[in-house]
Order: C-alpha cells, then sequence, then structure tokens
C-alpha cells in the first residue's frame, strides 16, 4: 500500500462521512421534504445545487479530455452545456415554479388534463434519467477501481450500495445540502490542480488568463509536427454538427427532469430566476477552466513527455497503461517517445494530469474525490427524479390516489433501490463511452421535453393529442437518429449520434403542432391557466380579468 | 386583500419581460451560434493570446451567458417592483399552491 494510496482515500472517505452525516441530519420527515426539500432552500445554495447535481462525471472526467483530443471542436460542449441555463430559466424554470407542480409529468398531466400524457412523460423521465446514471455508475466505477487498484465493475458495485443509501435515506432535502458540500469539494478539487498548473508553466496563478498564450504556442507545435493546429474549426466534425451538438446540449438541459426538478424546490419565480443565474455562475467556474485543463496537459504531455527516452519514463506511464487508456509504442523505434506514439484516451486526461505533472499526493487525492463527488451527487439526482416519477406521478397520480404519505415514501425509497440496483447492472459491461452515454440522455430530452414544455408553457393551444404524439414522434426519431448514425453510418449534414435532439426536436414540434391544430382546442379552464403563467405570484388571471393579492 | 386589476397593467408586465427575453436571446444566439458560423474569419483576429473564435468558445460566450442571467434577475426585480409585486406576498401564495397536493 502506497502512501497515494492512504492519502487519496482518507479525502474521500473525510468526504463520504460529511455527505452521509448531512444526509442523516437532513431526513425527510414529509413527503415535501422528499421531492421537493420543503420548498425552502435560498437561490444561493440552490444554484451550488444546480451545479453539483448538473457537473457530473462527464464534465468532471470526460470534458476536458474531450476538448484535449477534439481541440476547438470540443468547446461545443462548453457553449452547449452553458448556454442551455438560459432557455431554462427564461422559457420553463419559472413558469412550471408557478404552476406548483411536483415534477416534469406532473405538469404535462395537469397542464394537459390527460392521464396518459402524464403516464409517457413519467416513462421518458425514467427512460432519460436511467440512460444518464448508468453513465454516472460506469464513472464512479473507474474512479474507484483505479483508487483500489481493483476491477472497476468493483467499484462500481461499491458506488451503487453507498448512491443508494444517501438517495433513498435522505429524499431531495438531504441531497440538496449534499449537493451543496458536493459542489465545492468538486470545484475546489477542479481548480487547484489547473492553477498548479498555471503556475508551473506560465508562472501566473489565474489559469483563465494565461492559457491563451499556452494555447497559441500548441497551434505552433503542432506547425512544426506538421498537424493542424490544436484550435483550427471543423477538423473534427463538420461545422453543421458543432451547431447541431450545441443546440442538442442546450435544449437537453432546459428539458432534463432532474435539472428542472431543482428549480421546484425554490420558494417563487424570483428564486427560479436568481437560482438559473447562480447556478450558471457556479458552473462556469468549471467550464472556464476545463478548456485551460486542456491546454495545460496538451502542454505538459507535448513538451515534457513527448521527446523523453522510453526506457526512462516516469512511473505514472506504468500504472496508466496497464488500464489500457493509455499506448505508447515505439513505431519508429528510435527509443524515443514521439508525440504521435502517445495515444491517451479522452477520460484519463483529468486524472492521470495531475501525476504527470507531478503535483503531489494530496492533489491526486483530491481530484479523485471531486470526481467522486461529481458522479455521485449527479446519479443522487438522476435517481429521485426516476423514484418520484414513478412514486409519485405513477403510483399515486395514477395508480392509487388513495395512498397515505408513508406509503408513496415507502414506494420512493423502494424505486430508488431498484433503480440504483438495475443501472449498476447495466453499468458493469456499459454500452457506451461516459460521454456518449450522457450525449444521448440530452439528445432524448430534447426530442421529448424540450418541445412538450415549451409548447405546453408558451402556446395556450396546445393539447394533449399534440403533446402525446409530439412526445412519441420526438422519442422515436431521436431513438432511430442516434441508433441509423451509430450502427448504420447514416447521416444528414455530417451530423452524427451525439447531435441527434435536433431532428428529434424539430419532429417533436411539428408534430405538437400540427395534431393539436387538428384537433379540438384545450378547454377554457386550461387555457386560462396557461395565460396565467405569465404572471407573478400575487396576479392571477381568470376569466379574462387579472386579479392582484395584496 | 384580492382586487382586479387592468388587464392592460398585467399584459404590459407580460409584454416588458418578453421583450427583455428577447434581447437576451438575440445576443445568446449572436455570441454561440453567430460566433460558430463566421469561426474561420474570425480565427485571423487575436485576443489575450486566443484566436478570438476560440476564446468566444472557450470564455466569451460563457461569460456573457453568466451576464445576462443576472442581469435577467436584476431587470426582472425592478419590473417586479415597478409593478408593485411584493416578494413576501408572492411567498405565501407559492407555498399556499402547493399544499393541495
Amino acid at each position: 500500500m502506497d502512501s497515494q494510496f492512504i492519502v487519496s482515500m482518507a479525502i474521500i472517505l473525510a468526504t463520504f462521512a460529511l455527505y452521509i452525516f448531512i444526509a442523516v441530519y437532513n431526513k425527510a420527515k414529509e413527503t415535501s421534504d422528499f421531492y421537493v426539500a420543503g420548498r425552502g432552500v435560498p437561490a444561493i445554495y440552490n444554484g451550488m445545487a444546480i451545479g453539483a447535481d448538473w457537473m457530473s462525471a462527464a464534465s468532471f472526467i470526460g470534458m476536458a479530455g474531450t476538448i484535449m483530443m477534439l481541440g476547438y471542436d470540443g468547446l461545443a460542449y462548453i457553449m452547449g452545456w452553458t448556454g442551455g441555463y438560459l432557455l431554462l430559466t427564461f422559457l420553463l424554470a419559472p413558469q412550471l415554479r408557478k404552476s406548483g407542480s411536483y415534477t416534469v409529468p406532473e405538469f404535462i398531466g395537469d397542464r394537459f388534463k390527460s392521464n396518459t400524457a402524464l403516464i409517457i412523460a413519467a416513462l421518458c423521465t425514467m427512460i432519460i434519467s436511467f440512460t444518464y446514471s448508468i453513465g454516472q455508475l460506469s464513472g464512479s466505477g473507474v474512479v474507484i477501481g483505479r483508487l483500489f487498484e481493483i476491477d472497476a465493475k468493483l467499484g462500481t458495485m461499491i458506488g451503487v450500495v453507498l448512491i443508494a443509501i444517501y438517495a433513498a435515506f435522505g429524499g431531495m432535502k438531504g441531497i440538496t445540502w449534499t449537493q451543496v458540500a458536493q459542489y465545492i469539494v468538486l470545484i475546489i478539487a477542479y481548480l487547484v490542480p489547473v492553477i498548479f498548473m498555471s503556475l508551473q508553466i506560465t508562472g501566473n496563478p489565474l489559469p483563465w488568463l494565461s492559457y491563451g498564450d499556452i494555447v497559441g504556442k500548441l497551434g505552433e507545435l503542432d506547425r512544426e509536427l506538421g498537424l493542424t493546429e490544436y484550435f483550427a474549426p471543423f477538423e473534427k466534425g463538420t461545422k453543421w454538427q458543432f451547431l447541431a451538438l450545441m443546440f442538442t446540449l442546450m435544449a437537453g438541459t432546459a428539458g432534463l427532469p432532474h435539472v428542472i426538478a431543482r428549480f421546484y424546490t425554490v420558494k417563487t419565480m424570483k428564486a427560479a430566476r436568481w437560482s438559473g443565474a447562480w447556478a450558471l455562475l457556479f458552473i462556469g467556474l468549471l467550464y472556464f477552466s476545463a478548456p485551460a485543463y486542456a491546454a495545460f496537459s496538451r502542454f505538459i504531455l507535448m513538451t515534457q513527455v513527448a521527446g523523453s527516452k522510453i526506457a526512462a519514463l516516469p512511473a505514472w506511464t506504468k500504472s496508466w497503461v496497464d488500464t489500457g487508456k493509455l499506448q505508447i509504442a515505439d513505431t519508429s523505434g528510435d527509443g524515443i517517445l514521439q508525440w504521435n506514439e502517445l495515444i491517451i484516451a479522452n477520460d484519463i486526461v483529468v486524472m492521470a494530469t495531475p501525476e504527470i505533472a507531478n503535483l503531489g499526493v494530496f492533489v491526486i487525492g483530491l481530484v479523485a474525490a471531486g470526481a467522486m463527488a461529481a458522479a455521485l451527487s449527479t446519479a443522487g439526482g438522476l435517481l429521485i427524479a426516476i423514484s418520484s416519477a414513478f412514486a409519485h406521478d405513477i403510483y399515486y397520480r395514477v395508480l392509487k390516489p388513495t395512498a397515505s404519505d408513508r406509503q408513496r415514501l415507502a414506494v420512493g425509497r423502494i424505486t430508488i433501490i431498484v433503480a440504483t440496483l438495475l443501472a449498476g447492472i447495466v453499468a458493469l459491461n456499459p454500452p457506451g463511452a461516459i460521454t456518449q452515454i450522457v450525449a444521448w440522455a440530452f439528445a432524448l430530452a430534447t426530442g421529448t421535453f424540450f418541445p412538450a414544455l415549451v409548447l405546453g408553457v408558451w402556446w395556450k393551444r396546445s393539447n394533449a393529442q399534440g403533446v402525446i404524439a409530439g412526445l412519441l414522434v420526438g422519442l422515436a426519431v431521436t431513438l432511430a437518429y442516434i441508433f441509423a448514425a451509430k450502427y448504420g453510418g447514416f447521416t444528414i449534414l455530417g451530423i452524427i449520434d451525439t447531435g441527434a435532439g435536433v431532428f428529434g426536436a424539430i419532429a417533436a414540434f411539428a408534430t405538437n403542432i400540427i395534431v393539436s391544430l387538428s384537433t379540438k382546442a384545450p378547454s377554457q379552464e386550461i387555457q386560462d391557466a396557461v395565460t396565467n403563467l405569465r404572471y407573478p405570484e400575487q396576479m392571477t388571471y381568470k376569466n379574462g380579468e387579472v386579479y392582484m393579492e395584496d | 386583500m384580492v382586487r382586479k386589476i387592468e388587464k392592460s397593467v398585467a399584459d404590459g408586465y407580460f409584454r416588458e419581460k418578453t421583450t427583455y427575453m428577447v434581447i437576451y436571446f438575440i445576443i445568446w444566439a449572436i455570441v454561440s451560434y453567430g460566433v460558430v458560423l463566421f469561426a474561420e474569419p474570425l480565427s485571423d483576429v487575436y485576443f489575450n493570446g486566443f484566436p478570438l473564435h476560440y476564446f468566444m468558445g472557450a470564455q466569451g460566450a460563457l461569460a456573457t451567458f453568466i451576464i445576462l442571467l443576472f442581469v435577467n434577475a436584476i431587470v426582472g426585480d425592478k419590473i417586479d417592483k415597478k409593478y408593485g409585486i411584493d416578494e413576501k406576498r408572492n411567498e405565501e401564495i407559492g407555498s399556499k399552491s402547493t399544499t393541495d397536493h
């Protein structure tokens, strides 16, 4: 057992002890505590919780590596995963908060007065959140497996047990405060190595200001090697793929049930507005740093690792070569490692760079704890979304409206445990890379909830038939495009599976509008309720009149 | 106390908010989609060591998004105040509207 293992383990255990303590301390007592944290979370903390909920294994572990590999084309992830907060905060969050519903499917069920729409929306929520959580569980498995030097599958199982315990125990209230703690852990863990690298390479402690020159230098290094420059646009995909991916990630953000659920935990429309702003500020700290992380990693690899003697490579190379994620082959046979002889997988860039840059055992351990916080916090929010879709929307709203508070809580907890176990089993043999699985979840949200919610809130003429047809067509088109692009090599304008959401969204908007217009308009009561969402809580719209409560 | 107000007043509130929202979305689209569409010509311009298209993708768009969200929150509060909306009352009404579940 080396000192690195002991330090990493100690940091991870200390942070876990903190999360579990918070979850137990805030144990849910009522149903509203369980799903919406009693609606008493202040905007700034809710912003941090949204940040932790939002930043998953894909953001923390995968994104910097993806940008390092894709260069400019990887920046679609930076803009896409942040720009969606404007769609969410302007178009949906305050209005959904005013509607007073608990969950996204419940809003759809009430808005369209249709249990069929409610059930379809609940099923979509479960499909999207389940897909997403598989990525998180396999991500935590990689981290735990690397740490204990055990099989990633065993690591996944340990992660499953941990997540099931605190999600089932605390519900949303426990999770909200746990996620605040997780945000703080993960952002410190991400910023410390970037700041250290910035000091090491540029002597400037502010990576965001200093890495511009490094990006320029990377371009020069590439030119010397005869490669296309790091920052050259559209080298790894077409411009249309960039735009489609960016749109899919933005609209998916606005349509993800577990993110929207966060906005139900605030008190008012005003608090929803501020939560969105704080959330993006906190998320932005990591997203501003990811391209810097990518540039510094690539710079260190190109200048310090490439060009060294293969026989004299440092110790970190061996442990990562053993994971199969790093390949070193002296194809030129000169005993010196060239840049093009080094193949590094996206997913290990963030984890391995602190070792490569020799930042010390403490920083390496901190990054492992941050990666765990990112994976677990997102998985927790996803499981609450799955649990509420089943226990609240399907069980309570449709199957057994007479169910007591206690029965609903019990069903909610059982759903979490079952969903965690199922996701864990799939995660043992994941159907794709972490970022790929996560991108599919976004494409599905873009093709289903984004059109349904935007039309539901902003167009009172949209009716039950329209939304049902729209959800089903959007789901089918998105799934079909993902499979056709991934396995059949079918593409339009070079748009691959990760950009599939754009076609799902177009099809769903068109279907919803055409079907709504060719069937009966919703009742006056529903249309009034939709108009009512335009105004703040104090104003109520009824029968063409507006009433103000002073 | 519940009192009736002119529909035109309520609509003024909604129109004002929607107008600002449209402005925010236009800026949002220019800094993200607009820059990507013109990435090639912008790559010849440099800013703080970055080619401009790269700077916008890595920092410029994101900074604009954050500013827009805070501007929206502050302007939204101002509009609320102008129309006499009291956040305390909103909280009371907001908590009432959900107890019937």
